[in-house]
């Protein structure tokens, strides 16, 4: 009947083999190593859970994966009729809603999964304080998931760039390590907000908020070229700037990258990424205790 | 290596407490600074407790409601670190809890024992080789593919609970096995953790069910107030945690214990509790059939009578007894069991404690006794106070309007 519990070879091999041996101590953080290690582990936890998060959004919706694209597709629309058809604004010489999908395309991904991303912990308050794992598989399922959603959005622009006649080059490829690095960007982003509103939930209200004004000084819109010379260096400190004025160029306009524009993004994503995972990681041990 | 499998050294642990409501600031700056630098009041929920668990041991600890018994399970699980002190685990730890507040409602039973194990620990492999077990345990199988917000409450909590008891580990943490599903489904739960047991598995078990406690502990720890109030045989600690609970009335009798007058021709060495077909309990329901198993050691051939009583749990007042005798048989030492089949228990739903004494023919006190170590859970189905079941019939007539004469 149930007795039926067979060992695994993995679990055989661990009982033959060495046990691993934890220690908890006060204030313990597990180095970067130990914390990778355990979370390269948990890949199947991830793939788990980001399946499910993906499959949970469009259980029991009829227009299912639809609403994947739907974000982006309608900012695109009202974005043609404001700023392309009633304020003028220029848009390179290509049609302004291509323009502005290629954009939102690129923003929508770092916005879903903030948004998303940010309540991960505290959404699952009733596991943290049941079952360790290691927490970051939360937010990080949030941010695949919406990468996923990028995906489907992508499928969009193909359908854009073939309904205005515009040919893809290879150089549309650039956009592949320009949304890793953006995804990198988002994931260093959502260790740290997600690991805040733990303790301060304060960062759940003002994300909604940082998003929408974080969008518009982001050349989406409009193109960095439309910005007056003077504030130009201030825009390009934002480092959604380059990312997506180099998504565009690469995939709309068939150029590549300039390097010097994806040097503020990488910088950026290069200090937060290890910074916010090490403060993550030190909020976790404690996280239980305060959520 | 040695063969300490969970280390436990000096640990504490403190609370933070919200500040009372008359220390706090007032105004949006003050709320502001109150939640940056928490004047906060500290609670130790744990005081410099230390332990060991050897391989293959089973650790049981008791202790009153915010003893500290969870703290101390969440530590040992790695949910929180303690603030002082050093916790050691050799091997791969699980809990055994109930993860059923995992589950989306949305995904099906099968989705979300996917989803379950994995926050388990579980690789995906394995749980599909173990799905159709996991399934069969749980006893939801025909809907295994239905949405989870479809199930009854008792189906969500066994499936849950199924999942982490196909878990394998080195060490594994029981937090209050029997507080799941129907007295079927414990059964269950207990044969499984036992198999466990049997495999040399480490444990820690935690319940309030110290009959539970008994059964699987090979010793015991008493936490009380955050400290470690007594450690021992889970007999001893388990009789120590009940003086504390009962103050200091209450099965306070000197014999509070297995005691044997020596030189005692018989003794007493378990006394368990058993399902109709022999399988071990430890919760009975009324009205239902119990068999009470009581182990004896004679060293000669010897006549006695054996009596089992039935106490209240704090109050300590007999309220039953049942007496059986055994004739002298065989040669020299024998081990013998006698069942005593309680083919309706008539106790009502509630906690009662089990004793037995066995006095040989011929001698006027008995020479072995037991009290205050076999605890019996009652459950059933209807509420019901006082301490036992009447039997009863209810039949209702509708009488004839009254006449409104006044015969004066």
């Amino acid at each position: 009947m149930y007795a039926k519990f067979g060992l695994t070879d993995d679990e055989r091999s661990a009982r033959l083999g060495m046990r691993h041996v934890t220690i908890r101590r006060p204030e313990s953080v597990p180095g970067l190593w130990a914390g990778l290690r355990l979370l390269a582990d948990s890949w199947d936890l991830f793939r788990t859970l980001t399946a499910h998060r993906i499959r949970v959004r469009y259980k029991q919706s009829a227009l299912g994966l639809f609403w994947a694209v739907l974000q982006p597709v309608a900012l695109m629309l009202i974005f043609t009729l404001v700023f392309g058809r009633i304020a003028r604004v220029p848009s390179e010489g290509i049609p302004y809603s291509l323009f502005a999908y290629s954009g939102l395309l690129v923003w929508s991904f770092l916005a879903t999964a903030l948004g998303n991303a940010t309540h991960a912990l505290v959404a699952h308050a009733q596991l943290i304080t049941k079952v360790y794992f290691p927490r970051e598989v939360l937010p990080l399922s949030y941010v695949a998931a919406a990468l996923f959603d990028l995906c489907a959005a992508v499928v969009v622009l193909g359908a854009l760039l073939a309904y205005h006649d515009i040919g893809l080059t290879w150089s549309a490829l650039y956009g592949v390590p320009v949304v890793l690095l953006l995804a990198t960007l988002v994931t260093g982003s959502a260790f740290l907000l997600s690991a805040i509103q733990v303790r301060f939930r304060d960062v759940g209200l003002a994300v909604p908020l940082i998003l929408y004004l974080w969008m518009f000084s982001t050349p989406i819109a409009y193109p960095l070229s439309a910005v007056p010379e003077a504030y130009r260096p201030w825009f390009l400190l934002n480092p959604m700037t380059g990312i997506v004025e180099s998504f565009r160029r690469a995939v709309v306009h068939g150029i590549p990258p300039e390097l010097h524009m994806l040097a503020i993004p990488a910088i950026v994503s290069a200090i937060l990424l290890p910074v916010a995972y090490a403060f993550f990681k030190r909020i976790e041990t404690t996280m239980a205790d305060v959520i | 290596m040695d063969s300490v499998d969970v280390r436990c050294e000096r640990v504490s642990k403190r609370y933070r407490m919200p500040p009372r409501r008359e220390a706090r600031r007032g105004g949006v700056l003050g709320r502001a600074a109150d939640a940056l630098w928490q004047t906060s009041e500290d609670f130790w929920a744990l005081r410099d407790v230390s332990f060991e668990v050897a391989r293959g041991e089973t650790l049981g600890i008791v202790g009153r409601n915010g003893a500290g018994k969870s703290t101390l399970l969440k530590l040992l699980g790695g949910i929180t670190v303690p603030t002082e002190g050093q916790l050691t685990i050799v091997g791969r730890l699980s809990a055994l809890i109930e993860v059923g507040s995992g589950f989306h409602p949305e995904l099906t039973g099968r989705e979300n024992v996917f989803l379950s194990g994995a926050i388990l620990g579980m690789r995906r492999r394995d749980i599909s080789a173990r799905l159709d077990s996991i399934a069969d345990f749980s006893g939801v199988g025909a809907f295994l593919d239905t949405p989870v917000k479809y199930y009854s409450s008792g189906m969500y909590v066994r499936l849950g609970f199924a999942i982490a008891a196909h878990l394998e580990p080195d060490v594994l943490l029981v937090d209050e096995v029997l507080a799941v599903g129907d007295s079927e489904f414990q059964a269950r739960c207990l044969q499984r953790i036992q198999e466990l047991k049997r495999r040399g598995t480490t444990m820690v078990v935690v319940s309030h069910d110290l009959g539970a406690v008994e059964q699987l502990s090979d010793r015991a720890i008493l936490i009380d107030a955050g400290t470690l109030a007594a450690t021992g045989s889970p007999q001893d600690v388990i009789s120590r945690y009940q003086r504390l609970v009962n103050g200091a009335g209450a099965l306070s009798h000197e014999d509070d214990d297995v005691r044997t007058r020596p030189p005692a021709p018989i003794r007493i060495e378990t006394l368990t509790l058993h399902a109709q077909d022999g399988a071990p309990v430890l919760t009975a329901v009324a009205e239902r059939p119990l068999i009470a198993r009581i182990l004896l050691v004679a060293d000669s051939p010897v006549a006695a009578s054996v009596t089992l009583s039935f106490y209240e749990f704090e109050a300590g007042t007999l309220l039953a007894e049942c007496t059986g005798t055994i004739q002298p048989a065989g040669s020299a030492s024998a081990r013998l069991q006698m069942d005593f089949v309680l083919p309706e228990l008539l106790l009502a739903p509630g906690v009662y404690t089990l004793g037995a004494t066995v006095t040989p023919a011929g001698a006027g006190r008995p020479v072995a006794w037991r009290f205050g170590r076999t605890t019996l859970y009652v459950q059933g189905s209807a509420v019901s106070r006082g301490v036992f079941v009447q039997p009863f019939q209810c039949h209702t007539a509708v009488l004839p309007p009254a006449l409104a004469v006044s015969l004066s």
